[in-house]
Formats: structure tokens, sequence, C-alpha cells
């Protein structure tokens, strides 16, 4: 080997660091830049972790405790507290964990130790198998047993050297080297990708809470307590699809009066609803027996084809 | 030479990185033992005064928790949309009832809420007497420390949060932790 080739070597070990460097600044530089972290009340929300979900900010969680924690955040910044004295109030109230990024401290400190080291050993052993090995005049194999003989200072390689096995050891670090270059210039480059624009955090619909209960409790047939919560998600949603639901639960619940009230009320709005028609018709049955059969003919008349249609026809004809 | 028995390869790597491979492992199975043993430390929690409970309560009255102070306070976090919390309530109704004599007061927190729907379910559970302290935006409940719901807390005489129960408390649990504050009258 020359040594204009061990210069060329040299320029190249350095320009491959170099590019290790700035990728690596690079990478760091796009993934801790400033987010969309404008709002304080979000940025605060996004740094403390959901006590009630794994893995989810106070920020992104549509759990109602963290919808609590982000108006006890806004308040906070309200009153003009500062975002370490917010952080403070949280950790005294819900422990250390409830950071995003707990000060780094015990086996947290580990995360970071135990990658440094192994890098620093990695490097050890890297810089041990790239040494040029020479021993003047005896191959590799028949050396004494032990620690390989070092080369003088300054001495050139052997000869022999470039093409025995000793040389596919040196291939396969740069090989590594190189692999792993591409790999955190891939990660620097698709961090941005990776991430997903934040959509905007969905308000918690108390209605659709409401009708998701009030459909458990159908399932448990408690009527009485299903009828409620339609009414609770009726005063949020005044929409027909929901009065008929209630109306439904109320006559389960033998509240033929309250049920034929509703189906008025949806009947107003479209006079020929079949829901409506059914709901009338069969609360009718109770109240007014007389006014039944009319509106329970009507709605066959109207929906032949309605899930119910046959149970009503099979009704007015006994 | 030739004759002597040849070194494993693990050992031919050298002693530096076999200590670092070594170590590396030493520390990760350190940090994950470490890690499950500190886990189920998280529950009970030495005494704390009770934060404040102040407001007026669904009936209208005023509420403050530090005027009860002399009593055993158990503070139940609930909603009317929290299935486990509506199963619950008749427990606490139950307590209430029967340990009211030696000074217990049962008062419920109620979680982001719409009132009618918290009477209609204490109507439902024959709960009409129990104090309800409305908490629209949840503040209080955090301010609470509250994880979820159901959450109970239970507060001694001296104002001091002596237990707490994430999730649906049990006859059992009720017992353990207030008869003897309730003995100790």
């Amino acid at each position: 080997m020359t040594r204009g080739g061990l210069a060329g070597r040299r320029l190249l070990v350095a320009l491959g660091l170099a590019a290790l460097l700035a990728l690596a600044v690079t990478g760091l530089a796009r993934s801790a830049g400033p987010g969309a972290h404008q709002d304080p009340v979000r940025a605060l929300a996004a740094e403390l972790r959901c006590p009630a979900c794994q893995g989810e900010s106070v920020a992104d969680s549509r759990s109602p405790i963290a919808a609590s924690m982000r108006q006890a955040i806004a308040d906070q910044v309200a009153q003009g507290r500062s975002p370490e004295q917010i952080r403070r109030w949280f950790v005294d109230r819900y422990g250390p964990e409830v950071l995003a990024r707990p000060p780094l401290r015990g086996t947290g400190l580990l995360l970071w130790a135990v990658p440094v080291v192994a890098l620093l050993g990695a490097a050890y052993a890297a810089r041990r198998s790239l040494r040029p090995i020479r021993t003047p005049g005896a191959p590799r194999r028949r050396r004494p047993a032990g620690r390989p003989a070092r080369r003088p200072a300054g001495a050139r390689p052997g000869p022999d050297e470039g093409s025995t096995p000793g040389r596919r050891p040196r291939v396969a670090w740069w090989l590594s080297a190189v692999g792993l270059a591409v790999l955190v210039a891939a990660v620097a480059v698709a961090a941005d990708r990776l991430t997903p624009p934040a959509p905007p955090p969905p308000a918690t619909d108390p209605a659709a809470v409401a009708l998701r209960l009030a459909r458990d409790l159908e399932g448990q047939q408690r009527y009485d307590a299903a009828a409620q919560m339609y009414r609770e998600a009726l005063r949020e949603r005044p929409d027909d699809a929901v009065r008929l639901r209630l109306a439904f639960a109320m006559l389960r619940s033998s509240d033929p009066a309250g049920a034929e009230r509703t189906a008025r009320e949806v009947l107003d709005h479209t006079p020929d609803s079949p829901d409506g028609l059914l709901v009338l018709g069969l609360a009718q049955r109770t109240t007014r027996p007389g006014d039944a059969p009319r509106t329970l003919r009507r709605f066959v008349a109207v929906a032949p084809d309605h899930p119910a249609a046959g149970e009503i026809r099979r009704l007015l004809t006994s | 030479m030739s004759g002597r028995p040849r070194q494993p390869r693990w050992w031919r790597a050298g002693p530096v990185p076999t200590a670092v491979l070594l170590l590396s492992v030493g520390l990760g199975a350190a940090a994950t033992t470490g890690h499950l043993a500190g886990a189920g430390e998280v529950r009970q929690r030495p005494a704390v005064p009770a934060p404040a409970l102040v407001g007026t309560t669904l009936a209208g009255d005023r509420f403050d928790l530090a005027a009860l102070r002399g009593r055993v306070v158990l503070v139940n976090v609930f909603a009317s949309w929290c299935g486990p919390c509506r199963d619950e309530l008749p427990l606490l109704v139950e307590a209430a009832g029967r340990w009211s004599p030696q000074g217990l007061a049962v008062v419920g927190l109620n979680l982001r809420d719409g009132p009618e729907a918290v009477r209609a379910l204490l109507r439902e559970a024959d709960a009409d007497g129990l104090t309800v302290l409305p908490d629209p935006d949840g503040t209080r409940a955090v301010d609470w420390g509250v994880r979820g719901v159901p959450e109970t807390f239970v507060v001694d005489r001296a104002g001091r949060i002596v237990a707490r129960q994430p999730g649906v408390v049990t006859a059992q649990w009720l017992q353990e932790h207030l008869a003897p504050l309730l003995a100790a009258a």
C-alpha cells in the first residue's frame, strides 16, 4: 500500500465521519425543532401523559380525565402561572410519571448510558479489528497464540496482507459503517413524513356519549334509564332519529303517553315517518285503542317493507 | 505451540467487548427488574392533606370539605355515563346509611356530567339523599389527582387522605378502610 493510498483512506474516513455528524445533527434538529407549539396550553398538555390511557398525551387523548386536565392547564395559564409551576402542580398530584419526559434519574439514565457504552465498546472492537495486523514473515495462523504482534509505529504492512483474510473484516466494517450512515440519513429524511399532521383535537361530544350509554342501557333492558339518557342527548342534539329512539325506549318502559307525545313531535316534522307512525300506533293501543288501528294501517301503507310490517299486519287482522 | 488448545472465539474477540456486552446485559436486567419491582408501589401513599373541596351541591346547598373535619369522609368520583359507577352507587348508599351514625359522610364528586342525568341516576339507585358536588369541567377531580372514574378516597377525621381506590370499591374494601377509622372515635 502506498502513502497516497493511506492519505486517501484518511480523507475518506474524515469525510465519512463528517457526513455522519452532519446527518446526526440534522436528525436531532428536525426532531427537536419547534413543532406546532404556539399554543401554551397545547404545548403543556403534550408534555403530560394521560393517566387513564396507554401512551397517549393529555393533548391527544379523548378521555374525560384528559379533557379535565386540559381545562386545568388552561385555567392555570389564564391565571398567569408559569409552565414550570403548572408542571410541578401536576407532578404533586399525579407523581413524576405524569411527565412525558421525566427528569433523568435512576433507571431512566440507563436508557442513555447503555447505548453510549455499547457504542464505545463497538468503536473499540472496530479499532482493534481494523488495525492492520503484521507479523513479519509469518502468516496469521502460524503466529504464536495469544495477542497479535504490534506493528512498530510507521512500519508498512507486509506485501501479502491486502488479499488475505485480514481484509475481510475490514470490508465488513466499512459496509456496516456505510449501512449505518444510510440508515441515519433515511431516518433524518423520513422523520418529517412519519409524523402525520396533527388533526384538530375532536371535541368530546356529550350527545354521542349519552347515546352510547343509552344504547348500552337498552341492551340491559333498563329502558327507564335509557329514556333518560336519550332525553339528555336530545337536549344536546335535537334530532328526530334520537327522538324516535327515545319514543321506543319510553314505549318499552311502559310510558305510552310519553311515547305518543314524542312520536307526534317527529310526525309534526315528517308526517310520513314510518317509525314515528309505528311508535304512535303502538302507544295508542294503550292510550286510545280506537285510534290505533288507523295509525298502524297507515304505517303498513307507508312502509310495506318495514321489518315490523309483517308483525303489524298480523296484529291488525287478529 | 500449535499443540496448545485453541481459545474460544469469544475470548479472542478481546476482554473489552466481552466486558461491555456483559455490562450492557447486566444493566438491562437491573433496569428491567428495578422497573418491575417499582410498578406495584403506586397505590397506597402516605397520608396527605386532602385538597380543598368547596362548592354548591346538586341540591343547591353549600358544601365545604373542611367543615366536615372531625368526621370520616368518603369521596367518590363518579359520573352517570360510567357503567361501573352506576353499579357501585348502591354500595355507597348502604355504607352511608350504615356508618353515618358513627361519623361517616359520603360525598359524590360528579365528573363532567349533566344535572338531569345525575338526578335520574340517583332516583334509580334510591340515592336521593347522597351529597353530590358537580364538577362540570373536571378540574376539581384533577386537583385530587383522579386518574379515572370511579375513584374513591377516604379522608380521616383530621382531613387527610388515608386511602384511595382507583376503580370500583367493594364492601370488603370499605369495611377494611372505614371501620378502623370510625371505631377510633
